[in-house]
């Protein structure tokens, strides 16, 4: 049966696309594989899929938030000594030192363009407080202020080329391309209404994209008062993974002096949740780790259950790291509430039907041992939480239950 | 002035003393006493609606601090305030419009001069628009804050002087006028909220049906009396709803309307449950999730019936509706009223001492008034509006209230 399903066929087209297969042991080293030589997130040609299939999102959120191993360090250095390019994903300093060379530098792209939004994206997308969607309008909002258009048709069009390319360098990432639509609506809807001069509506188109860091802070405060409501004195909360959003929520709980204690999932292959408890700790917040199979385990002590999102989908339901499915069944079963905390430019218009009905976001996973040849591994980082097993989302828009998603992005689009 | 401090003194003290019991009683004094204070508001020239909303809010924010249970009152406030903001909208828009047509008929000559008022009138309407919306996915971008739109309409009109201080006049009495106007409207929706309920009856109530209540709601009298005139016949199973026992008294009313009435037990629900082709209950509110706050043991019989599959309506009058989220409920929304309902002064008198025992007795009588039916168990909601998903109630929720009026606190400058 697993056979004949629409997944495998996928599974089984991906694999031959790719002729050489992810992951052979080393038999000279010790260590685990390596990502593919091949793999280079910081191509200066706009290559359409440069990645093959690992997820440059997930690459960054590890970055940001992880405990980086020693073993995945040396990881990196092996690729650095074998690799043409440098991997500048796997070592952030040199990755930024490489990004600001291109921004300054004018003629800095292989590609043949002076600016390249990719170069510009992957700049903002590095400092770890600015979410993804915020990188990826900055870059346009870039993009905007480098074009010689005189029309605003012709400021779309270039727009358009530059979301596409955005698009297509990560596929994987919804708020990215969330993100790209959203301001790609917003130029199309302004250029149709006010302005006459056509300075006047760059300057303006300008100025929002570069406040719109600023809304995405908002936001994060909005939720938190609207989050941390829910929150009562002597709740146990159950976190997963390191949410920007919710931890914002925890704080301002916490500061709020409510007494809570918070479990935390350690989140595997990135082990966030280690990086999200000491931030915990250092707020004051009682935690307690759990690897992720403790979940059910801990469940019935656990009052309420909070994660963040990558993205929300057009059904209510979420997309975020691998593991949320699975706590969100647990604690419907157990009836617990699922609270969601979302920014409301995460709203995707995607409507998987099931879990393969994604992207493929994968992230080679650090076992710690070798793995031999014919074993495979499932190394997706994502999953989808449908909207029956969510309780509440928590967004900038207001508290909504995940019915309201879809009239929201109706309201958008249509 | 004084002459309404007294009235509003009054209220506050009927509802702290639990004087006017019911939804509807106070919600209908509610709405009244706002009507009294807006009329005998005395109007500045400038921002009246401010002055009006400051107003309402001081007084909403005694009458929710004073029976905080009674979600009822609160709502009425919000609807208020809702309408105040309504009716200045519109009455700034008409303006706007009125005058944009005469700007564009007096100058012909000064042709750059009158595009200019044109467009910037059609900008802040559309965005003052926006701005009494919720906030959606749409205004993300184009975000302008609130304070800067409202002062503007005055100041930019400098062209005609003397026609805009007449109009102003009118429009300040205009826009009193027209909010009591509309406040009126509220106390008649409030009034007929029962017959517009009851009119919807003969569709859900077929022949030779058995239907199953709990206690006694008037709204569910007049419903199941509605369809017995269009002369359906069914059967109606009441449970006497302890410890009041109102289930007797509406047993009563239905047989005096020639209704085949059976008085059961709370405890027998689950027992007779199979037997029942629909539960039809009243509720003390309904919360922006859907979920339903309804008198003591309805929780009971929502889970009978969702274990037997029996549809589970509940009918309420939309001054009922509340913008609020549930969280909490326990604590928040149930009132703890006296144990001789439970028990007769005497019979415990002697385990009850509060003197002996070092003043913590070994028995406690509790007597809960309210049940939190979480929104799974709803199966449709009957309103004045019509019948509705429990996940639609937030549509219903942006019609009747507006964003900033969730937390009713008046604002400490003025």
């Amino acid at each position: 049966m697993w056979l004949r399903s629409a997944s495998f066929v996928l599974d089984k087209r991906l694999q031959q696309q790719e002729p050489s297969s992810f992951f052979h042991d080393p038999r000279d080293s010790a260590q685990p594989p390596p990502p593919s030589p091949s793999v280079d997130p910081m191509d200066q040609n706009p290559d359409p899929n440069p990645n093959h299939g690992i997820s440059a999102y997930y690459q960054t959120r590890a970055e940001h938030h992880a405990v980086v191993s020693s073993d995945w360090l040396a990881q990196a250095q092996a690729a650095i000594g074998r690799g043409a390019a440098p991997p500048s994903g796997c070592w952030p300093s040199a990755a930024a030192s490489s990004a600001v060379a291109a921004r300054t530098g004018s003629v800095g792209g292989g590609g043949g363009k002076p600016f390249s939004v990719i170069d510009e994206f992957n700049y903002w997308r590095k400092k770890p407080d600015l979410a993804e969607a915020v990188a990826a309008i900055m870059a346009l909002a870039a993009v905007i202020r480098s074009s010689e258009a005189t029309t605003m048709m012709e400021l779309e069009i270039e727009l358009k080329k530059a979301s596409d390319t955005l698009k297509s360098w990560d596929t994987t990432s919804i708020s990215l391309s969330a993100g790209c639509d959203l301001f790609m609506r917003y130029v199309t809807r302004t250029s149709a209404l006010e302005y006459e001069d056509f300075d006047a509506a760059k300057l303006r188109l300008i100025e929002r994209g570069e406040k719109f860091g600023e809304i995405s802070l908002k936001a994060r405060r909005t939720i938190a008062m609207l989050g941390q409501d829910f929150i009562f004195d002597s709740c146990t909360i159950l976190v997963h993974g390191f949410s920007r959003v919710v931890f914002e929520v925890l704080k301002l709980a916490a500061s709020n002096r409510k007494l809570f204690r918070v479990l935390c999932t350690e989140g595997r292959p990135d082990r966030t949740g280690l990086r999200f408890s000491n931030e915990l700790a250092a707020l004051g917040v009682p935690v307690k780790l759990l690897i992720d199979s403790a979940v059910a385990y801990s469940m019935d002590e656990v009052d309420m259950v909070f994660v963040g999102a990558d993205g929300v989908v057009e059904s209510g339901g979420i997309i975020n790291m691998m593991g949320t499915y699975q706590i969100a069944l647990v604690a419907h079963s157990m009836n617990k509430p699922v609270y969601v905390a979302a920014e409301s430019y995460k709203f995707a218009r995607l409507y998987p039907l099931d879990q393969k009905d994604l992207a493929p976001a994968l992230r080679p996973i650090d076992f710690g041992v070798p793995i031999p040849s014919g074993v495979e591994v499932e190394t997706s980082a994502r999953d989808y939480t449908p909207p029956q097993y969510l309780t509440l989302l928590f967004t900038d828009l207001g508290v909504l239950t995940p019915s309201v998603v879809s009239d929201e992005l109706i309201q958008l689009y249509l | 002035m004084p002459d309404v401090q007294a009235l509003v003194n009054d209220f506050v003290l009927k509802l702290k003393r639990r004087k006017i019991e019911g939804s509807h009683a106070s919600a209908r004094h509610t709405a009244e006493l706002l009507r009294s204070v807006i009329s005998h508001q005395r109007m500045r020239q400038t921002n009246q609606a401010g002055a009006l909303i400051d107003a309402v809010k001081a007084v909403g924010e005694q009458l929710i601090a004073a029976n905080p249970v009674e979600l009822a009152v609160g709502n009425i406030v919000r609807r208020v305030l809702h309408i105040i903001r309504e009716e200045d909208l519109s009455s700034t828009a008409t303006a706007i419009e009125g005058l944009g047509l005469s700007a564009g008929s007096d100058d012909d000559d000064e042709g750059q001069y009158e595009d200019r008022p044109a467009l910037s009138a059609a900008a802040l309407a559309a965005a003052a628009r926006s701005t009494l919306r919720a906030p959606s996915l749409q205004t993300l971008l184009g975000d302008i804050p609130g304070s800067a739109v409202t002062p503007q309409p005055p100041s930019s009109w400098g062209d005609s002087e003397g026609k805009s201080k007449s109009d102003k006049n009118l429009r300040s009495r205009k826009l009193k006028h027209d909010v009591i106007e509309a406040i009126n409207e509220l106390i008649q929706d409030i009034d007929t909220c029962h017959e517009q309920v009851s009119e919807q009856a003969v569709e859900h109530i077929h022949q030779n049906e058995v239907i199953l209540t709990l206690g006694r709601s008037r709204t569910v009298k007049e419903f199941l009396c509605a369809a017995k005139e269009k002369n359906r016949s069914f059967r109606v199973f009441v449970a006497e709803g302890a410890p009041r026992y109102q289930g007797h008294v509406l047993a009563k009313e239905l047989v005096g309307k020639g209704i085949q009435t059976t008085v059961i037990t709370d405890s027998a629900v689950f027992a007779m449950i199979s037997r029942v082709n629909m539960v039809i209950v009243g509720a003390h509110a309904i919360m922006a999730n859907g979920g339903v706050v309804a008198p003591v043991g309805i929780n009971m019989v929502a889970l009978a019936a969702q274990r037997h599959a029996v549809p589970f309506v509940v009918v309420a009058g939309s001054h009922k509706l509340c913008p609020l989220y549930p969280h909490n409920s326990e604590v928040l929304l149930n009132d703890l009223k006296s144990p001789s309902d439970l028990v007769d002064f005497g019979e415990f008198s002697d385990c009850m001492d509060f003197g002996s025992h070092g003043g913590s007795p070994l028995l406690h009588v509790v007597n809960p008034a309210f049940d939190y039916v979480p929104p799974k168990l709803v199966s449709l909601f009957i309103t004045d509006t019509g019948g509705h998903n429990p996940s639609y109630m937030y549509r219903l929720i942006a019609d009747y209230y507006s964003a900033d009026d969730l937390v009713v606190k008046q604002r400490s400058t003025s």
